[in-house]
């Protein structure tokens, strides 16, 4: 019964993954102009035809697009032309991914350490004084936009006291702090949002679980109130949380494309955004579908988790 | 026993009505127009006289960029989320009514778009239809705009698509559905009577946290180099403003106060009515 909802639900998912590439070439195809004189711009006719034939063009768009799915599948994500060369998008991405990748990671990290004692403290202390002022203050901060908050980072830490660095990425081996110096910003922007999200998702739920029976039951034997927040209601109240933070992944990893730009990281998004700004549709399709791919596995990926986290949504899940 | 309108609420309001009049009638007011160079206050701080906000390197008056970018500002947020809200609550409400393959179709659509994130998509969207036949011609300002605002649109329609679905799945099997539906009362009328006025509430919260979602977008679309050009708007000051945060900080935070002052009231906004909408169904 749950391996056949896994694999309906596997089966979805493939569904999303083929629609989002195809929609993607399918917008290639509405460019008023051939992508060959835009990937060639000084080239002659004949290497036109022929770049035109290699990405599969002539083939019609169902034609060009199963040529261009074989190859993504085995790997080869096609390549980045500019004036006398080309790049492969895959060594691109080979620098870019890992970048992005810990930028999702630590921001990841940063927001839900901050998030869950906050949002466990103020559904503990719902509509106390403390409860009002985290929840009012997270509210503000959750509608500035991640832009403005690295902006405004870069001028006060960057320019003012000089105390951080404003742009590049430094990868571990030239240093931990230097690796840390130069993400603590990139970080802190994206995370404060983050923060907010969260600690509202938590406070929510929490705020119903400790209205549950059980909850009552435990504090009348006695439990002191940490052991019951942390071992009997955190669990329980963390499934929304986790959810939502695990569809964000997706999202950081392709879509941070302001902050990578302000800070210089370079991450995929800021390789979507020169693929775009340098109309490298085939780069562009590709990178694209293998964001959405991670938006899909994670999506996957929490539906599994949540089962185990919380034992109830399985049959819940089941039913629906 | 509890307060309905709070004084967070009617400042909100109050904020979002001067932008509103900001945007309707900010052309008509006695401020200079945004592209009016002041060369004698070049880099004036704020507080110059008859400069309020101070004047940046270029020598454009901040206070009247604010007023006048009030207008692109606004009207793509209203103009996307009006029609994305339309033609997603369309789609919604009839696949939730009508259920079956068509059901199938429109939500793996929604998720379709929603895989993919906001701005990526808004990107791609907005480098494919602005791409002109001669690739070396300048795009126009006004095509630039309507692409804009079409990209954000296709943002939006899963957005509230997703909600209008939702809500009609919870209110179509309510009694007075079934009720209607054994009157035999036409499925047009059934929706447009019943379904429509339950569902319009969530959607009209949801409507004002979306507007918050597109002037961000259309900020970040600036600051990338690809939204209105110009400073034109409240996203186009802050690209701007970005290039010389060294010496003119105040160029940069006089339009980020201000987008996030509205985008905070549109989320305030959202956010009570949602809460309205929650007691109004637990009372049921």
């Amino acid at each position: 019964m749950r391996a056949a909802y896994y694999l309906q639900r596997s089966a979805q998912l493939l569904i999303v993954v083929f629609c989002v590439t195809f929609g993607c070439s399918l917008l290639l195809q509405l460019i008023p102009v051939s992508p060959a004189e835009i990937l060639l711009p000084v080239g002659s006719p004949e290497e036109r035809a022929l770049l035109t034939s290699e990405i599969g063009l002539d083939r019609g768009p169902i034609g060009y697009y199963i040529k261009w799915l074989g190859e993504f599948v085995r790997g080869d994500f096609g390549d980045i032309y500019y004036s006398g060369g080309r790049e492969a998008v895959s060594s691109r991405l080979a620098v870019a991914f890992p970048r992005s990748m810990w930028l999702m990671i630590y921001t990841q990290v940063l927001a839900l350490a901050i998030a869950i004692p906050l949002g466990v403290w103020s559904a503990y202390r719902v509509g106390r004084r403390t409860d009002r002022v985290i929840s009012n203050v997270l509210f503000a901060l959750s509608s500035v936009p991640s832009f403005a908050i690295a902006l405004v980072l870069v001028l006060l830490v960057g320019v003012r006291w000089q105390l951080l660095p404003t742009l590049d990425y430094q990868p571990y081996s030239s240093g931990i702090w230097e690796h840390f110096k130069h993400m603590i910003m990139p970080v802190v922007s994206l995370s404060v949002g983050l923060i907010a999200s969260y600690t509202r998702l938590l406070r929510a739920d929490m705020i119903a679980t400790l209205r549950e029976d059980y909850i009552t039951m435990a504090a009348s034997k006695g439990l002191s109130d940490r052991r019951i927040l942390w071992r009997h209601a955190f669990r329980p109240s963390s499934v929304t949380l986790f959810t939502s933070a695990a569809l964000n992944m997706g999202g950081l990893i392709g879509g941070a494309i302001v902050i990578e730009t302000i800070f210089a990281t370079y991450g995929v998004g800021f390789e979507v955004f020169a693929a775009i700004s340098g109309r490298q549709y085939i780069a562009l399709q590709s990178i694209v579908g293998l964001i959405s791919i991670f938006y899909v596995l994670f999506n996957l990926i929490v539906d599994v988790a949540a089962g185990y986290v919380d034992p109830r949504t399985r049959d819940r899940r089941i039913n629906a | 026993m509890r307060r309905k309108h709070t004084i967070p609420t009617y400042l909100a309001f109050g904020w979002l009505a001067v932008s509103a009049f900001l945007a309707v009638f900010g052309s008509f007011l006695p401020v200079d127009s945004y592209q009016t160079i002041h060369g004698d206050f070049i880099d004036s701080p704020p507080f110059t006289s008859g400069h309020w906000f101070g004047v940046d390197s270029n020598g454009y008056d901040i206070f009247s960029g604010i007023v006048n970018g009030a207008r692109l500002s606004i009207f793509v947020a209203l103009v996307s989320v009006g029609i994305g809200g339309l033609i997603g609550s369309v789609l919604g409400i009839t696949a939730a009514y009508y259920r079956g393959k068509f059901d199938t179709v429109v939500s793996t659509g929604f998720n379709v778009v929603l895989s993919v994130p906001n701005l990526v998509l808004a990107l791609a969207l907005v480098a494919v239809l602005a791409t002109n036949v001669d690739i070396n011609e300048a795009v126009p300002t006004w095509r630039r705009l309507t692409t804009l605002v079409i990209s954000l649109t296709v943002v939006i329609i899963p957005i509230l698509g997703r909600i209008a679905r939702a809500a009609t799945l919870a209110w179509s099997g309510r009694e007075f559905v079934v009720a209607a539906r054994s009157m035999g009362m036409r499925d047009r009328h059934i929706i447009v009577r019943h379904i429509v006025p339950n569902v319009l509430p969530a959607l009209i919260a949801v409507g004002f946290l979306a507007v918050g979602v597109v002037i961000i977008a259309e900020a970040s679309l600036s600051l990338l180099g690809v939204g209105i050009p110009d400073g034109a708007s409240w996203g186009g000051m802050i690209a701007r403003g970005r290039n010389d945060l060294e010496y003119n900080p105040h160029a940069l935070y006089f339009p980020i106060i201000v987008l996030a002052l509205t985008v905070i009231s549109t989320n305030h906004i959202g956010d009570v009515l949602r809460g309205g909408l929650d007691r109004r169904e637990g009372r049921l």
